[in-house]
């Protein structure tokens, strides 16, 4: 393929990939009170009508602190078991790391849906911690991911050198094993983290109108009224989610994470 | 020997509970009440003699079979000769490239799909253009062309990192050889390249093939009661007519064809394999 093709076709593909974002962007500037496109003149007063409602900065609230909470919860069982996994050794350990990693091929919307009926029937529904448990299953499978791949890439000598000098197994963990393994850790939480932020189909079904996170609080929005303020919160969500990407690929490098997706 | 694998269950077991409790417990549930062993359900068949019984239903599952197979072919026409693009580039036009296509994953579907309404409302970026060059304006934000248009651009990353995954594990060497041994660019790709990345590419369609059949958003949101899907109905049982049994037996058969799927693109790979 030669490169005057191939850059012609860059240029179409990214005008796909991009027209939609750059509408979004334009439109949050609008100085008109309705969505068009050109903007007629621009302004700042959607952004600042945003920033100020509580019925999208309550949301963006839950959505931060949901995402965290479900990113440290798939951290705590993630870790140990991707640990045990990767060291193998075991019966079943195959089966296993499939069947942890199975959330990742159901439909978002058949989970939610079980996962309604469920809470109700154990009382928990309509509850924060159910919305909780459902981020937790989702992000479990990414954070397992991202520590196995990190700690089979590492030379785990050390680990038996410092059982060998008589470390016991915590300390082993903590000063050998744990500093190796930090980067996928971190990684896989910030993976996890934007996962869980991004996530709408368990979300909508198992929020409330106080636990609404903020993807939830943009489609009703857009449900009922088709206004630059969808616009404006979006370009929020936008410049968030960026400032997290810049983080994951100058941390950890973009291309390792996401070209591994395809491989063991 | 016996302590290292009780340590290693104790280090499984606490992720592999939490999902035998919240995630197949729950899908069992679903199946449980779907065949009516739900608030106020008769236990039996019924729901789904219901489902079989109604054309409307019929209907509804070819518009999802439909519409996914197109967004599959969509993605796959962009998507493939992107993947080539982006394996074939080094240094920062690579990581660049890897961006672009990476970058809408991270942007909420419902943005994006707000997004390609701004595109193909009546007073948005499409009749703009249209306008400028002299031409009549359309309406085409309730079509399924618009749908299938903005479900394509939710999903391309996937067809495109899965098919690049591939080309990625491939020797350049190979290439290299066939053009030693006198190949052109072209027999170089459709008897080197395309055989090869030909599992990434399964790969890819099948990805994006099962992710559409259980998106909502986007046919939520861009549709109407004529571009009605499976997933789309799942949702309006459960908030809108609040019949549950029917809600789990819906889903239960989205869950079917989307499986359905992955066993046929399986034989089909296994074939290919051969």
């Amino acid at each position: 393929m030669n490169s005057g093709w191939s850059r012609g076709y860059v240029v179409l593909a990214g005008t796909f990939i991009l027209a939609p974002l750059l509408v979004v962007v334009a439109v949050a500037f609008t100085s008109a009170s309705f969505v068009s496109f050109p903007p007629p003149g621009w302004s700042l007063r959607w952004l600042a009508k945003v920033l100020a409602d509580p019925a999208f900065m309550r949301p963006l609230g839950n959505s931060l602190v949901l995402a965290a909470l479900a990113a440290s919860g798939a951290a705590l069982l993630a870790v140990p078991a991707a640990l045990a996994l990767a060291r193998g050794g075991f019966r079943g350990a195959a089966e296993i790391e499939s069947f942890l990693l199975s959330p990742l091929s159901l439909p978002a919307l058949i989970l939610s849906l079980s996962l309604l009926f469920f809470l109700a029937r154990i009382g928990l529904g309509g509850q924060p911690i159910g919305l909780w448990i459902g981020h937790v299953v989702v992000t479990i499978p990414y954070m397992l991911r991202t520590v196995l791949a990190t700690y089979r890439g590492v030379d785990r000598s050390a680990e038996e050198a410092a059982m060998t000098l008589g470390a016991t197994p915590l300390r082993v963990f903590l000063h050998v094993t744990l500093p190796m393994i930090r980067p996928g850790i971190l990684a896989g939480g910030l993976f996890a983290f934007l996962v869980s932020f991004d996530e709408v189909a368990i979300a909508l079904l198992l929020s409330t109108m106080r636990t609404a996170t903020l993807p939830v609080a943009i489609l009703n929005h857009i449900a009922h009224n088709y206004d630059p303020a969808v616009a404006a919160i979006s370009l929020i969500n936008i410049a968030l989610v960026t400032v997290a990407m810049l983080a994951l690929e100058f941390g950890f490098g973009l291309d390792r994470l996401m070209l591994s997706r395809g491989r063991k | 020997m016996t302590s290292d694998r009780r340590r290693a269950g104790l280090l499984v077991a606490p992720a592999v509970l939490f999902l035998a409790g919240f995630f197949l417990g729950p899908l069992l549930l679903g199946v449980g009440v779907s065949l009516g062993h739900g608030p106020g359900g008769t236990p039996g068949f019924g729901q789904y003699t219901r489902l079989l019984g109604d054309s409307y239903y019929w209907e509804v599952a070819r518009n999802t079979l439909g519409l996914a197979a197109a967004v599959t072919a969509l993605t796959l026409a962009i998507g493939y000769p992107y993947a080539l693009i982006l394996t074939r580039a080094g240094g920062v036009a690579k990581t660049l490239l890897l961006l672009l296509v990476v970058a809408p994953l991270m942007v909420n579907v419902v943005v994006r799909t707000f997004g390609w309404m701004v595109v193909f409302g009546r007073a948005g970026l499409l009749n703009a253009l249209l306008r400028g060059l002299g031409l009549p304006e359309l309406d085409i934000l309730n079509s399924w062309t618009a749908i299938a248009i903005a479900l394509a651009h939710v999903l391309l990353p996937f067809m495109v990192l899965s098919i690049a995954a591939t080309l990625e594990g491939l020797d350049p060497a190979l290439g290299e050889a066939a053009a030693t041994l006198g190949a052109d660019p072209w027999r170089q790709f459709r008897h080197v390249l395309l055989p090869l990345s030909l599992h990434g590419a399964i790969t890819g369609c099948l990805l994006v093939f099962a992710l559409c059949m259980g998106s909502f958003v986007t046919p939520l949101v861009m549709g109407n009661n004529r571009t009605m899907v499976l997933a789309v109905l799942v949702y309006q049982q459960l908030t809108v007519t609040s019949d549950w049994a029917f809600a789990a037996t819906l889903g239960l058969v989205l869950l079917a064809l989307v499986l359905a799927v992955f066993w046929l693109q399986a034989r089909l790979a296994r074939r290919l394999a051969a």
